[in-house]
Protein backbone atom coordinates (compact mmCIF):
# COMPACT_ATOMS: atom_id res chain seq x y z
CA UNK A 1 0.00 0.00 0.00
CA UNK A 2 1.89 3.39 -1.01
CA UNK A 3 1.59 6.35 0.04
CA UNK A 4 0.06 8.32 -2.35
CA UNK A 5 0.28 12.32 -0.96
CA UNK A 6 -3.15 13.37 -3.27
CA UNK A 7 -5.25 10.83 -2.07
CA UNK A 8 -7.57 11.44 1.26
CA UNK A 9 -8.16 8.03 3.16
CA UNK A 10 -11.98 7.22 3.94
CA UNK A 11 -11.67 4.48 6.94
CA UNK A 12 -15.33 3.16 7.79
CA UNK A 13 -16.60 1.56 11.36
CA UNK A 14 -18.01 -1.32 9.30
CA UNK A 15 -19.46 -2.10 12.86
CA UNK A 16 -21.48 -5.36 12.38
CA UNK A 17 -24.08 -5.39 14.76
CA UNK A 18 -26.11 -2.83 13.23
CA UNK A 19 -27.59 -1.42 9.86
CA UNK A 20 -25.27 1.74 10.17
CA UNK A 21 -22.31 -0.23 10.28
CA UNK A 22 -22.92 -1.91 6.99
CA UNK A 23 -23.85 1.26 5.81
CA UNK A 24 -20.55 3.06 6.60
CA UNK A 25 -19.12 0.38 4.75
CA UNK A 26 -20.82 1.11 1.45
CA UNK A 27 -20.76 4.63 1.83
CA UNK A 28 -16.84 4.25 1.48
CA UNK A 29 -16.80 1.78 -1.59
CA UNK A 30 -19.46 4.13 -2.22
CA UNK A 31 -16.58 6.94 -2.19
CA UNK A 32 -13.49 5.17 -3.36
CA UNK A 33 -14.71 2.89 -6.17
CA UNK A 34 -17.26 5.21 -7.55
CA UNK A 35 -17.75 8.89 -6.67
CA UNK A 36 -14.20 9.36 -5.72
CA UNK A 37 -12.31 6.68 -6.96
CA UNK A 38 -9.08 9.28 -8.40
CA UNK A 39 -8.66 10.98 -5.08
CA UNK A 40 -9.56 8.38 -2.32
CA UNK A 41 -8.95 4.94 -0.72
CA UNK A 42 -9.85 3.44 2.11
CA UNK A 43 -8.51 0.41 4.46
CA UNK A 44 -9.04 -2.07 7.42
CA UNK A 45 -9.27 0.01 10.50
CA UNK A 46 -8.11 -3.30 12.12
CA UNK A 47 -5.18 -2.61 10.71
CA UNK A 48 -4.05 0.47 12.27
CA UNK A 49 -4.90 -1.17 15.97
CA UNK A 50 -2.81 -4.10 15.13
CA UNK A 51 0.14 -1.95 14.20
CA UNK A 52 0.47 -2.65 10.07
CA UNK A 53 3.30 -0.49 9.51
CA UNK A 54 2.05 0.82 6.21
CA UNK A 55 -1.20 1.40 7.41
CA UNK A 56 -0.41 3.96 10.12
CA UNK A 57 2.24 5.44 7.67
CA UNK A 58 -0.97 6.15 5.56
CA UNK A 59 -3.28 7.82 8.05
CA UNK A 60 -0.11 9.76 9.42
CA UNK A 61 0.89 11.06 5.76
CA UNK A 62 -2.67 11.50 4.11
CA UNK A 63 -5.89 13.60 5.14
CA UNK A 64 -8.48 11.26 6.07
CA UNK A 65 -12.21 10.92 6.80
CA UNK A 66 -13.85 8.41 8.99
CA UNK A 67 -17.32 7.00 8.09
CA UNK A 68 -19.21 5.97 11.62
CA UNK A 69 -22.62 3.69 11.81
CA UNK A 70 -23.39 5.44 15.58
CA UNK A 71 -22.66 8.00 18.20
CA UNK A 72 -19.93 5.49 19.21
CA UNK A 73 -17.95 6.59 16.62
CA UNK A 74 -15.46 3.76 16.62
CA UNK A 75 -13.85 4.47 13.63
CA UNK A 76 -12.92 8.55 14.38
CA UNK A 77 -11.44 7.08 18.36
CA UNK A 78 -9.91 4.70 16.26
CA UNK A 79 -7.58 6.88 13.82
CA UNK A 80 -7.44 9.38 16.10
CA UNK A 81 -5.34 6.76 19.11
CA UNK A 82 -3.17 5.83 15.60
CA UNK A 83 -2.23 9.06 15.12
CA UNK A 84 -4.12 9.70 11.70
CA UNK A 85 -4.72 12.98 10.25
CA UNK A 86 -8.22 13.42 10.87
CA UNK A 87 -10.15 15.94 8.85
CA UNK A 88 -13.66 14.76 8.35
CA UNK A 89 -15.69 12.36 10.59
CA UNK A 90 -19.24 11.60 9.29
CA UNK A 91 -21.88 9.39 11.08
CA UNK A 92 -24.65 7.52 9.62
CA UNK A 93 -26.98 8.14 12.34
CA UNK A 94 -26.88 12.42 11.47
CA UNK A 95 -27.77 12.06 7.83
CA UNK A 96 -30.25 9.53 8.93
CA UNK A 97 -32.08 12.13 10.89
CA UNK A 98 -32.65 13.91 7.97
CA UNK A 99 -34.01 11.13 6.08
CA UNK A 100 -36.39 9.85 8.25
CA UNK A 101 -38.83 7.88 5.97
CA UNK A 102 -35.73 5.42 4.93
CA UNK A 103 -36.16 1.98 6.85
CA UNK A 104 -33.38 0.41 7.61
CA UNK A 105 -33.76 -3.02 8.78
CA UNK A 106 -31.65 -4.98 7.07
CA UNK A 107 -27.71 -5.41 8.57
CA UNK A 108 -26.45 -8.45 6.41
CA UNK A 109 -27.36 -6.93 2.75
CA UNK A 110 -28.71 -3.66 2.26
CA UNK A 111 -32.09 -3.21 0.96
CA UNK A 112 -32.92 -0.48 -1.40
CA UNK A 113 -33.08 1.95 1.22
CA UNK A 114 -30.19 1.05 2.74
CA UNK A 115 -28.62 1.65 -0.38
CA UNK A 116 -30.07 5.62 -0.79
CA UNK A 117 -28.95 6.24 2.95
CA UNK A 118 -25.17 4.90 1.91
CA UNK A 119 -25.39 7.33 -1.59
CA UNK A 120 -26.75 10.46 0.80
CA UNK A 121 -24.20 10.12 3.25
CA UNK A 122 -21.50 9.31 0.61
CA UNK A 123 -21.91 12.48 -1.37
CA UNK A 124 -21.53 14.55 0.97
CA UNK A 125 -18.02 13.01 1.72
CA UNK A 126 -17.35 13.12 -2.08
CA UNK A 127 -17.81 17.51 -1.26
CA UNK A 128 -15.48 17.25 1.72
CA UNK A 129 -12.89 15.26 0.06
CA UNK A 130 -13.05 18.18 -2.88
CA UNK A 131 -12.81 20.78 -0.12
CA UNK A 132 -9.84 19.09 1.50
CA UNK A 133 -7.81 18.54 -1.79
CA UNK A 134 -8.38 22.17 -3.05
CA UNK A 135 -6.45 23.14 0.52
CA UNK A 136 -3.78 21.52 -0.51
CA UNK B 1 -12.70 -19.19 32.01
CA UNK B 2 -15.44 -21.65 30.94
CA UNK B 3 -17.40 -22.28 34.40
CA UNK B 4 -20.07 -24.52 33.99
CA UNK B 5 -22.35 -21.99 35.89
CA UNK B 6 -22.55 -19.96 32.55
CA UNK B 7 -24.85 -19.85 29.95
CA UNK B 8 -23.11 -21.38 26.98
CA UNK B 9 -22.67 -18.74 24.58
CA UNK B 10 -19.65 -17.91 21.70
CA UNK B 11 -18.24 -14.56 20.69
CA UNK B 12 -17.93 -14.76 17.42
CA UNK B 13 -15.28 -11.66 15.87
CA UNK B 14 -14.86 -11.49 12.45
CA UNK B 15 -13.20 -8.93 10.75
CA UNK B 16 -14.80 -6.64 7.39
CA UNK B 17 -11.40 -6.20 5.64
CA UNK B 18 -13.02 -3.26 3.15
CA UNK B 19 -9.58 -4.55 1.52
CA UNK B 20 -10.63 -7.35 -0.38
CA UNK B 21 -13.85 -9.91 -1.37
CA UNK B 22 -12.40 -11.99 1.85
CA UNK B 23 -13.13 -9.39 3.91
CA UNK B 24 -16.99 -8.95 2.65
CA UNK B 25 -17.10 -12.93 3.00
CA UNK B 26 -15.98 -12.86 6.48
CA UNK B 27 -18.80 -10.66 7.59
CA UNK B 28 -21.31 -12.13 5.48
CA UNK B 29 -20.60 -15.69 6.63
CA UNK B 30 -20.58 -14.62 10.55
CA UNK B 31 -23.85 -12.47 9.87
CA UNK B 32 -25.24 -16.22 8.80
CA UNK B 33 -24.28 -17.86 11.78
CA UNK B 34 -25.54 -15.35 13.90
CA UNK B 35 -29.61 -15.02 12.18
CA UNK B 36 -29.88 -18.54 10.88
CA UNK B 37 -27.38 -21.49 12.07
CA UNK B 38 -26.76 -20.76 15.30
CA UNK B 39 -28.54 -17.77 16.74
CA UNK B 40 -28.96 -19.00 20.39
CA UNK B 41 -25.36 -20.21 21.06
CA UNK B 42 -23.40 -17.14 19.38
CA UNK B 43 -23.23 -13.50 20.01
CA UNK B 44 -21.15 -11.27 18.16
CA UNK B 45 -18.39 -9.26 18.89
CA UNK B 46 -18.05 -5.94 16.98
CA UNK B 47 -14.23 -5.85 16.29
CA UNK B 48 -14.44 -1.86 15.46
CA UNK B 49 -16.10 -1.17 18.94
CA UNK B 50 -13.71 -4.29 20.72
CA UNK B 51 -10.57 -1.93 19.34
CA UNK B 52 -11.52 0.91 20.91
CA UNK B 53 -12.36 -0.11 23.85
CA UNK B 54 -15.95 -1.43 23.98
CA UNK B 55 -15.86 -3.03 27.78
CA UNK B 56 -18.75 -5.27 27.42
CA UNK B 57 -17.01 -6.75 24.17
CA UNK B 58 -13.73 -7.06 25.48
CA UNK B 59 -14.96 -8.63 28.90
CA UNK B 60 -17.54 -11.29 26.94
CA UNK B 61 -14.59 -11.59 24.72
CA UNK B 62 -12.30 -12.64 28.13
CA UNK B 63 -14.84 -14.58 29.81
CA UNK B 64 -16.38 -16.56 27.36
CA UNK B 65 -14.87 -18.89 24.29
CA UNK B 66 -14.44 -16.65 20.89
CA UNK B 67 -13.93 -18.02 17.34
CA UNK B 68 -12.08 -15.50 15.11
CA UNK B 69 -12.63 -15.28 11.57
CA UNK B 70 -10.19 -12.74 9.55
CA UNK B 71 -10.26 -12.25 5.50
CA UNK B 72 -6.50 -13.02 4.97
CA UNK B 73 -3.34 -13.67 7.02
CA UNK B 74 -2.52 -10.56 8.30
CA UNK B 75 -5.59 -12.15 10.91
CA UNK B 76 -6.23 -8.73 12.80
CA UNK B 77 -9.10 -9.98 14.46
CA UNK B 78 -7.50 -12.90 16.37
CA UNK B 79 -4.40 -10.34 16.97
CA UNK B 80 -6.58 -8.26 18.75
CA UNK B 81 -8.67 -10.51 20.27
CA UNK B 82 -5.29 -12.21 21.83
CA UNK B 83 -4.28 -8.60 22.98
CA UNK B 84 -6.89 -7.32 24.26
CA UNK B 85 -8.90 -10.40 25.88
CA UNK B 86 -7.84 -14.08 25.36
CA UNK B 87 -6.32 -16.47 22.98
CA UNK B 88 -9.48 -17.39 21.07
CA UNK B 89 -10.85 -20.96 20.94
CA UNK B 90 -10.73 -21.34 17.03
CA UNK B 91 -9.25 -18.82 14.37
CA UNK B 92 -10.62 -19.34 11.04
CA UNK B 93 -8.47 -17.51 7.83
CA UNK B 94 -10.90 -17.30 4.59
CA UNK B 95 -8.46 -16.81 2.36
CA UNK B 96 -6.91 -20.37 4.00
CA UNK B 97 -10.05 -21.73 2.88
CA UNK B 98 -10.67 -20.53 -0.70
CA UNK B 99 -7.28 -21.70 -1.45
CA UNK B 100 -7.75 -25.42 0.19
CA UNK B 101 -11.64 -25.47 -1.63
CA UNK B 102 -9.79 -24.31 -5.40
CA UNK B 103 -12.47 -21.17 -5.62
CA UNK B 104 -12.46 -19.19 -8.61
CA UNK B 105 -11.60 -15.36 -8.54
CA UNK B 106 -14.12 -14.36 -6.22
CA UNK B 107 -14.78 -10.85 -7.82
CA UNK B 108 -16.68 -7.56 -5.54
CA UNK B 109 -15.70 -6.91 -2.65
CA UNK B 110 -18.20 -4.40 -2.17
CA UNK B 111 -21.62 -7.02 -3.78
CA UNK B 112 -20.51 -10.62 -3.58
CA UNK B 113 -21.56 -12.36 -7.00
CA UNK B 114 -22.74 -15.79 -6.82
CA UNK B 115 -19.21 -17.75 -6.47
CA UNK B 116 -18.79 -15.60 -3.90
CA UNK B 117 -22.12 -16.09 -2.04
CA UNK B 118 -21.80 -19.76 -1.92
CA UNK B 119 -18.41 -19.22 -0.57
CA UNK B 120 -19.72 -17.12 2.74
CA UNK B 121 -22.43 -19.92 2.95
CA UNK B 122 -19.62 -22.55 3.06
CA UNK B 123 -17.78 -20.41 5.39
CA UNK B 124 -20.74 -20.28 7.54
CA UNK B 125 -21.05 -23.46 7.70
CA UNK B 126 -17.28 -24.36 9.00
CA UNK B 127 -17.63 -21.65 11.57
CA UNK B 128 -21.44 -23.52 12.77
CA UNK B 129 -19.22 -26.80 12.75
CA UNK B 130 -16.53 -24.84 15.17
CA UNK B 131 -19.24 -23.05 17.39
CA UNK B 132 -20.41 -26.93 17.99
CA UNK B 133 -16.90 -28.30 18.54
CA UNK B 134 -15.97 -25.43 21.30
CA UNK B 135 -19.71 -25.82 23.22
CA UNK B 136 -18.84 -29.82 22.79
CA UNK B 137 -14.98 -29.09 24.55
CA UNK B 138 -17.43 -26.95 27.28
CA UNK B 139 -17.81 -29.46 29.89
CA UNK C 1 -23.80 -0.66 48.09
CA UNK C 2 -24.65 -0.17 44.49
CA UNK C 3 -26.83 2.19 43.14
CA UNK C 4 -27.80 -0.83 40.60
CA UNK C 5 -29.49 -4.22 39.97
CA UNK C 6 -26.99 -5.83 37.22
CA UNK C 7 -27.35 -8.70 35.10
CA UNK C 8 -25.34 -9.81 31.78
CA UNK C 9 -27.50 -10.81 29.25
CA UNK C 10 -25.30 -12.33 25.89
CA UNK C 11 -22.67 -9.99 26.47
CA UNK C 12 -24.98 -6.87 27.36
CA UNK C 13 -24.70 -5.76 30.85
CA UNK C 14 -28.78 -4.11 31.62
CA UNK C 15 -28.51 -2.19 34.88
CA UNK C 16 -32.16 -1.59 36.93
CA UNK C 17 -31.53 1.62 39.31
CA UNK C 18 -32.43 1.17 42.72
CA UNK C 19 -34.92 3.70 44.16
CA UNK C 20 -37.06 4.23 41.26
CA UNK C 21 -40.08 2.99 40.55
CA UNK C 22 -40.78 1.11 37.24
CA UNK C 23 -43.79 0.93 34.87
CA UNK C 24 -44.05 -2.94 33.28
CA UNK C 25 -43.59 -0.80 30.08
CA UNK C 26 -40.06 -0.36 30.75
CA UNK C 27 -39.97 3.26 32.07
CA UNK C 28 -38.44 4.26 35.30
CA UNK C 29 -40.02 7.08 37.32
CA UNK C 30 -37.85 8.98 40.06
CA UNK C 31 -39.98 11.18 42.87
CA UNK C 32 -38.01 14.33 43.17
CA UNK C 33 -39.47 16.52 45.58
CA UNK C 34 -43.35 15.95 44.95
CA UNK C 35 -42.64 15.72 40.82
CA UNK C 36 -41.53 12.99 39.18
CA UNK C 37 -38.69 13.05 36.41
CA UNK C 38 -39.48 10.16 33.63
CA UNK C 39 -37.09 8.11 31.61
CA UNK C 40 -36.08 4.77 29.45
CA UNK C 41 -34.92 1.78 31.32
CA UNK C 42 -31.61 0.89 30.28
CA UNK C 43 -33.22 -2.18 29.01
CA UNK C 44 -35.96 -0.16 26.95
CA UNK C 45 -33.14 1.31 25.46
CA UNK C 46 -31.06 -1.48 24.47
CA UNK C 47 -33.53 -3.87 22.90
CA UNK C 48 -35.09 -0.13 20.57
CA UNK C 49 -31.31 0.35 19.14
CA UNK C 50 -29.60 4.00 18.33
CA UNK C 51 -32.41 6.87 19.09
CA UNK C 52 -32.60 9.32 16.24
CA UNK C 53 -35.96 10.86 17.25
CA UNK C 54 -37.13 11.63 20.82
CA UNK C 55 -40.92 13.23 20.83
CA UNK C 56 -42.61 14.03 23.88
CA UNK C 57 -45.79 16.15 24.38
CA UNK C 58 -44.47 19.93 25.61
CA UNK C 59 -44.52 21.24 28.66
CA UNK C 60 -47.87 22.76 29.69
CA UNK C 61 -49.48 19.50 28.41
CA UNK C 62 -51.66 17.61 30.74
CA UNK C 63 -51.04 13.90 30.52
CA UNK C 64 -52.56 10.85 31.87
CA UNK C 65 -51.50 7.65 33.33
CA UNK C 66 -51.75 4.81 30.62
CA UNK C 67 -51.64 7.16 27.83
CA UNK C 68 -49.53 8.30 25.28
CA UNK C 69 -46.94 10.76 26.20
CA UNK C 70 -44.24 10.37 23.43
CA UNK C 71 -42.43 8.38 21.24
CA UNK C 72 -38.50 7.06 20.99
CA UNK C 73 -38.04 6.09 17.21
CA UNK C 74 -34.38 4.16 15.90
CA UNK C 75 -33.93 3.28 12.44
CA UNK C 76 -35.64 -0.28 13.53
CA UNK C 77 -38.61 0.87 15.60
CA UNK C 78 -40.82 3.17 17.15
CA UNK C 79 -41.81 2.44 20.64
CA UNK C 80 -44.75 4.68 21.95
CA UNK C 81 -44.61 6.27 25.72
CA UNK C 82 -47.30 5.70 28.17
CA UNK C 83 -47.05 8.11 31.37
CA UNK C 84 -47.06 6.27 34.50
CA UNK C 85 -48.72 9.10 36.36
CA UNK C 86 -51.37 11.84 35.23
CA UNK C 87 -50.72 15.58 36.08
CA UNK C 88 -49.07 17.97 33.76
CA UNK C 89 -45.64 18.02 32.10
CA UNK C 90 -43.64 20.92 33.91
CA UNK C 91 -40.01 20.22 31.49
CA UNK C 92 -38.91 18.41 28.62
CA UNK C 93 -35.39 17.69 28.07
CA UNK C 94 -34.37 20.45 25.36
CA UNK C 95 -30.78 18.51 25.38
CA UNK C 96 -32.30 15.34 23.90
CA UNK C 97 -33.23 17.58 20.34
CA UNK C 98 -29.72 17.50 18.94
CA UNK C 99 -28.17 14.67 21.23
CA UNK C 100 -31.11 11.77 21.14
CA UNK C 101 -28.16 9.26 21.59
CA UNK C 102 -27.89 10.33 25.46
CA UNK C 103 -31.41 8.18 25.83
CA UNK C 104 -28.81 5.30 24.99
CA UNK C 105 -25.28 6.52 26.43
CA UNK C 106 -27.09 7.62 30.05
CA UNK C 107 -30.80 6.35 29.97
CA UNK C 108 -30.56 7.01 34.18
CA UNK C 109 -28.95 10.36 34.07
CA UNK C 110 -28.90 13.35 31.57
CA UNK C 111 -31.26 10.85 29.01
CA UNK C 112 -34.27 11.72 31.02
CA UNK C 113 -37.12 12.83 29.19
CA UNK C 114 -39.42 14.71 31.13
CA UNK C 115 -40.73 15.98 34.75
CA UNK C 116 -44.13 15.92 35.46
CA UNK C 117 -46.28 17.66 38.47
CA UNK C 118 -48.44 14.66 38.92
CA UNK C 119 -51.92 15.37 40.25
CA UNK C 120 -52.56 11.87 42.58
CA UNK C 121 -49.35 10.91 43.33
CA UNK C 122 -50.13 8.01 45.81
CA UNK C 123 -52.64 6.19 43.93
CA UNK C 124 -50.24 6.38 40.57
CA UNK C 125 -47.51 4.97 42.28
CA UNK C 126 -49.54 2.01 43.52
CA UNK C 127 -49.89 1.06 39.97
CA UNK C 128 -46.19 1.12 39.44
CA UNK C 129 -43.17 -1.50 40.40
CA UNK C 130 -40.95 -0.95 42.88
CA UNK C 131 -36.89 -1.56 41.27
CA UNK C 132 -36.94 -5.50 42.64
CA UNK C 133 -39.55 -6.24 41.16
CA UNK C 134 -38.92 -4.61 38.16
CA UNK C 135 -35.40 -6.28 37.77
CA UNK C 136 -37.50 -9.94 38.28
CA UNK C 137 -40.01 -8.92 35.11
CA UNK C 138 -37.03 -7.67 32.94
CA UNK C 139 -35.38 -10.97 33.89
CA UNK C 140 -38.33 -13.14 32.96
CA UNK C 141 -38.75 -10.88 29.35
CA UNK C 142 -34.92 -11.19 28.55
CA UNK C 143 -35.79 -14.86 29.14
CA UNK C 144 -38.72 -15.00 26.59
CA UNK C 145 -38.99 -12.27 24.50
CA UNK C 146 -35.21 -12.02 22.73
CA UNK C 147 -32.95 -13.67 20.38
CA UNK C 148 -30.88 -11.01 19.63
CA UNK C 149 -30.11 -7.62 21.15
CA UNK C 150 -28.73 -5.15 18.83
CA UNK C 151 -25.09 -4.87 19.45
CA UNK C 152 -23.77 -1.55 20.72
Amino acid sequence: MKASPKKVIVIPCSGIGKAFGSISRDVTFEVTENLRKETTQTLCLALLVSGDQESLQLVRDNKCITVDGCPLQCAEKNVKYAGGKLAGSFRVVDVYRENRHLKLRSVTFLDADGQKMALAVAERIGKRVDELLRDE
Amino acid sequence: MMAESQEKKVGIVSCSGEGCVEGTISRVATRLVLEKLRPNETVTICLPLFLAGGKEEREFARDYPTITVDGCNKMCAKVATERYSAKPASSIIITALTRDWGCPKLGSRRKLNDEALAVAGKVAGRIAEEVDEVLKRWV
Amino acid sequence: MSEHFRTTFDKFELRVRKGCYYTRDDLWVSVENGKVRIGVSDYLQKTSGDVAFVEVAKPGSKVEQGKEFGTIESAKTTVALFSPVSGKIDEANGKLDRKPELVNSDPFGEGWLVVITPLNLDDDLRLLVNSEDYYKLMLQKLQSEHGKLESR
